[in-house]
């Protein structure tokens, strides 16, 4: 039984043989331990003249029992379509890849799984609605999968682990190898916390600009839902959004300003039907986790909508609103001038100058450092103030 | 046949006294000059010989031998010729024996006879003073720079053929012919105190918006802190930074004098100007070299650093310097001076500067505008950490410029003044004053670690407030401390003699942040 993963494994290096060809292969000879008997002339009837050739020499030049150890050594699994652990999701779509290869463990085929997915450089905004959207998804137990990049994907997916959910990455290299490596504390929590690095390509595989794409098509494929929270018009997230409608998903995506050109991609999607996230119970109604889709949605709001709210809940809620009113009427003027963007000192002061409202710069100043203090706002850089948590004291 | 002559000369940043003996013997005719010399004073002999010769005096065919004494001290400057020549004179008796006694002698001279101006002759003028000299011969030019020195009676000459006729006369003569200056100081002084100064150059008034970095000038002047600007392009940084000049509280006597004789010395003392009244602002490009930016070089002279002694080191595009050379500001920004050691010996500039630095938030300049900048965080990080952590640990103020809106620049409502800034400024440092009164502290950026305590004590909702910036800003012990620094100012400014909780987080919304950390 290993012994035939050691031989899947072995076709699944091959040079210049891609999944297709590998389909070919195992249809003429049965299974992988039969190809990598298979003699020069059987080869060259499906393989043609050179690539029989090169997979000859390949068999004598490959140290198959080595290669196949070390990726043991690393705890990669690896898995095919012929084991009954591939992913059933991935099963379904078109094409699906031959080999797997994983780092700690699959998404359970019985969870809902939603990738999360967007745009490398993001802006503060996009991080908090990553923030939002993932923590919540992760946290109702919907698998998380994304490509584990700079910005939000990676924001999504830590902030999924911050509250308790699972999250898959799936990377465009060897899944031993952490890219971007400035995510590796990030690549070590995934697995710790019960969550997986899966990847198509072979451990020790570089991360290279054309295995992006296929990438892409794999995070779509392991989820049941693609939710896109931050895009230019032109970017790989298109890749995904392509693939997952490729394979009859649903894409979602939240909305942004239309002055913002990194939400262009979101909105364009908008316009050409995608699914409108106003808020994470959007996306779980469409994955049937709850019922109906919060009347709140149609409003604004993140979190569990009122009328549901079980009664503890709602005593919590009303301590908070409390606490809220409780706040100097000069800060919590502040918090309504504050954004999801930055918004400098400067802007700040003249909005609520414009608003009649009479305060000093040195006492909005310390004003808003109390606020960063209290966890309501966000010193982004020096000048600029943000919104800390967006769903927070949104409902007042 | 033998006289001496009082001079001097300028080694690094000290004056000395110089003996200018002239010996005439019979011998082979010659003229030999001896007493470790630099090359323009071995070449004085020629321009003394020919100079005498174009005013009327042909020397004897004798043995002339020059001594200047203390023989052991390097000497530089073109200032000896003109002592030199007198002292010629004297010793072939052409001049009253007794002359040039208890007179301090400067001067080059030209081939013609005429005099030229010559360097650092306000140190000199206040060294001989210290001396017990109370009067001096120095070219024309330089007759403001030296009657600057308190005490000194100051003659301008401007032909050596005029110096001879002076000294020929009587005292009451001499006095008629060329009424010595002194005490130029005073007028100048006077009129600074009187607020006058620098009302007629930019003004703060002219910057639309950014009330946050005019905010953060403000305490920065009051203080006398570094301080960085961050912001886009076209934000105003250096208009800001160049405005800081005119807030600052003016030079004291002691410190013009300083600046005065920094600037002497390096030659840079512009026209026949007196005390240098304003603070000094200079921005040297980012391409500076570490020997123009310190001073130093085979003949020592002073550095960019030591001509803003007490006033603003302005630093635009800071990344773009030389890391090398940020990084030669580290010793300096702590002890106020510059400790040059060269084979030639050790030279000590002032360097009492306040570093205004200003920088793009990443290399395209628009983060966190996301329309325009898509650098990544690796490339923010990098080009932020191009200043080193030191040179940032020493900045106690962080401000940045927002992007200017249009709608911003057609308003045209004009901001507060210089003027009225000004005023703010000095009503803090006269407050500093009364409080440092007798310490080596002269602006609250000079208080250390263990000052803290003693003259910032906190009460009890600023130390809970500190605990709680400690923790929730992730602070290290450093950056408590400039907070609590910077707050020392803006309670200063705001008239408060104790540091409350509201000037501490006023003062945390200025600080580095995770800038080039993390």
């Amino acid at each position: 039984m290993a012994e035939d993963k050691m031989y899947r494994f072995w076709l699944h290096h091959l040079p210049g043989v891609g999944d297709k060809t590998i389909e070919k292969l195992l249809g003429r000879f049965g299974d992988a331990r039969e190809v990598y008997a298979a003699g020069q002339a059987a080869l060259e009837e499906v393989l043609g003249n050179n690539k029989a050739l090169k997979v000859t020499e390949f068999r004598k030049r490959f140290q198959l029992q080595r290669a196949y150890e070390e990726m043991r050594d690393k705890k990669i699994a690896f898995y095919t379509k012929e084991d009954e652990e591939y992913p059933v999701r991935l099963r379904e779509i078109p094409h699906p890849p031959y080999g797997l290869y994983c780092l700690g463990k699959l998404p359970a085929d019985r969870l809902p799984a939603a990738a999360v997915i967007g745009a490398r450089e993001c802006s503060e905004y996009g991080s908090a609605m990553a923030e939002a959207f993932a923590g919540r998804l992760g946290e109702a137990g919907v698998s998380i999968i994304s490509g584990m990049a700079r910005g939000i994907d990676g924001i999504g997916q830590r902030a999924a682990l911050m509250r308790g959910g699972k999250t898959y990455a799936v990377l465009g290299c060897g899944a031993d190898i952490c890219y971007p490596a400035s995510n590796r504390r990030l690549y070590e929590e995934i697995r710790e916390k019960g969550g997986g690095i899966l990847s198509v390509f072979p451990p020790g595989t570089e991360p290279l600009k054309r295995h992006f794409p296929e990438r892409n098509r794999i995070v779509a494929g392991l989820s049941d839902l693609v939710l896109v929270v931050e895009a230019r018009q032109k970017s790989g997230t298109w890749i995904t959004v392509d693939m997952a409608l490729e394979q009859g998903k649903n894409v979602y995506a939240v909305p942004g300003r239309l002055t913002d050109r990194l939400n262009d991609g979101c909105n364009l999607l908008i316009r050409q039907g995608a699914g409108i996230a106003l808020s994470p119970e959007d996306i779980l109604a469409e994955l049937a986790i709850i019922k109906n889709r919060s009347s709140g949605s149609t409003g604004r709001g993140l979190g569990p909508p009122k009328a549901d709210l079980p009664k503890a809940d709602k005593a919590k809620e009303a301590e908070r609103t409390a606490e809220h009113t409780g706040r100097g009427k000069t800060e919590q003027s502040i918090l309504r001038f504050l954004d999801y963007h930055p918004k400098s000192v400067d802007e700040i002061l003249e909005g609520m100058r414009g608003a009649g409202i009479k305060i000093g710069l040195a006492r909005l100043l310390s004003e808003l450092v109390t606020l960063c203090m209290e966890g309501e706002a966000k010193q982004v850089t020096g000048n600029y103030f943000i919104k800390k948590e967006y769903g927070k004291g949104e409902r007042e | 046949m033998f006289s001496t002559i009082l001079s001097g000369t300028i080694y690094g940043m000290e004056s000395h006294l110089v003996q200018v003996e002239v010996d005439l013997s019979s011998g082979l005719p010659c003229f030999v000059m001896v007493g470790k010399l630099g090359g323009e004073v071995r070449e004085s002999g020629e321009r003394v010989r020919i100079a005498l010769k174009n005013s009327g005096i042909t020397l004897p065919p004798v043995h002339i031998s020059v001594n200047l004494s203390p023989a052991d001290l390097k000497k530089e400057g073109t200032g000896f010729d003109l002592p030199i020549a007198v002292g010629v004179l004297a010793a072939q008796g052409r001049l009253p024996s007794g002359c040039a006694d208890n007179t301090m002698i400067l001067g080059e001279l030209g081939l013609g006879g005429e005099i030229k101006k010559v360097r650092g002759v306000l140190p000199l003028a206040i060294k001989a003073v210290d001396g017990g000299i109370r009067k001096c011969l120095v070219p024309k030019e330089n007759v403001r720079e030296a009657a600057a020195a308190a005490g000194m009676q100051a003659v301008g000459v401007n032909h050596l053929a005029q110096v001879i006729t002076y000294l020929k006369l009587s005292e009451k003569q001499q006095a008629e012919m060329l009424p010595p200056e002194e005490g130029g100081y005073q007028e100048e002084l006077s009129g600074e105190i009187s607020g006058g100064g620098r009302e007629k150059g930019p003004d703060f008034a002219e910057i639309a918006g950014q009330e946050s970095v005019k905010n953060a000038a403000l305490i920065a002047a009051a203080g006398f802190h570094h301080m960085l600007i961050m912001g886009p392009p076209g934000s105003g940084k250096t208009m800001i930074a160049s405005r800081l000049p005119a807030i600052l509280p003016p030079l004291s006597r002691k410190e013009s004098l300083e600046v005065t004789s920094v600037y002497s010395i390096s030659g840079q003392l512009c026209g026949n100007a007196g005390l240098i009244t304003e603070r000094p602002f200079l921005s040297p490009h980012h391409t500076i070299s570490p020997q123009a930016l310190c001073g130093g070089g085979k003949v020592p002279r002073p550095g960019i650093l030591s001509l803003c002694h007490r006033g603003v080191l302005f630093l635009d595009e800071m990344p773009e310097f030389k890391r090398q050379t940020l990084d030669l500001l580290r010793q300096p920004m702590e002890d106020k001076e510059i400790r040059i050691a060269r084979s030639s010996g050790f030279f000590t500039y002032p360097a009492d500067v306040m570093v205004v630095g200003a920088m793009n938030p990443c290399p395209c300049g628009y983060y966190p505008d996301r329309n325009k900048c898509r650098c990544t965080p690796f490339e923010r990080r990098r080009y932020l950490r191009s200043i080193s952590g030191p040179i940032l640990d020493r900045i106690d103020i962080f401000a940045e410029a927002s992007r200017v809106e249009f709608s911003g620049l057609r308003r045209k409502k004009s901001g507060e003044s210089s003027a009225s800034m000004r005023r703010k400024v000095m009503e803090a440092r006269r407050r500093q004053k009364e409080r440092y009164a007798g310490t080596r502290i002269r602006f609250n950026a000079d208080l250390e670690a263990g000052d803290l305590d003693k003259y910032c004590r906190l009460d009890a909702a600023g130390a809970e407030l500190m605990e709680k910036m400690f923790r929730a800003m992730d602070l290290s012990a450093r950056a408590c401390h400039r907070i609590w620094k910077v707050a020392r100012t803006v309670a200063d400014l705001s008239g408060s003699p104790s540091v409350l909780a509201e000037h501490l987080s006023q003062a945390a919304c200025y600080r580095a942040g995770d800038l080039g950390e993390r």
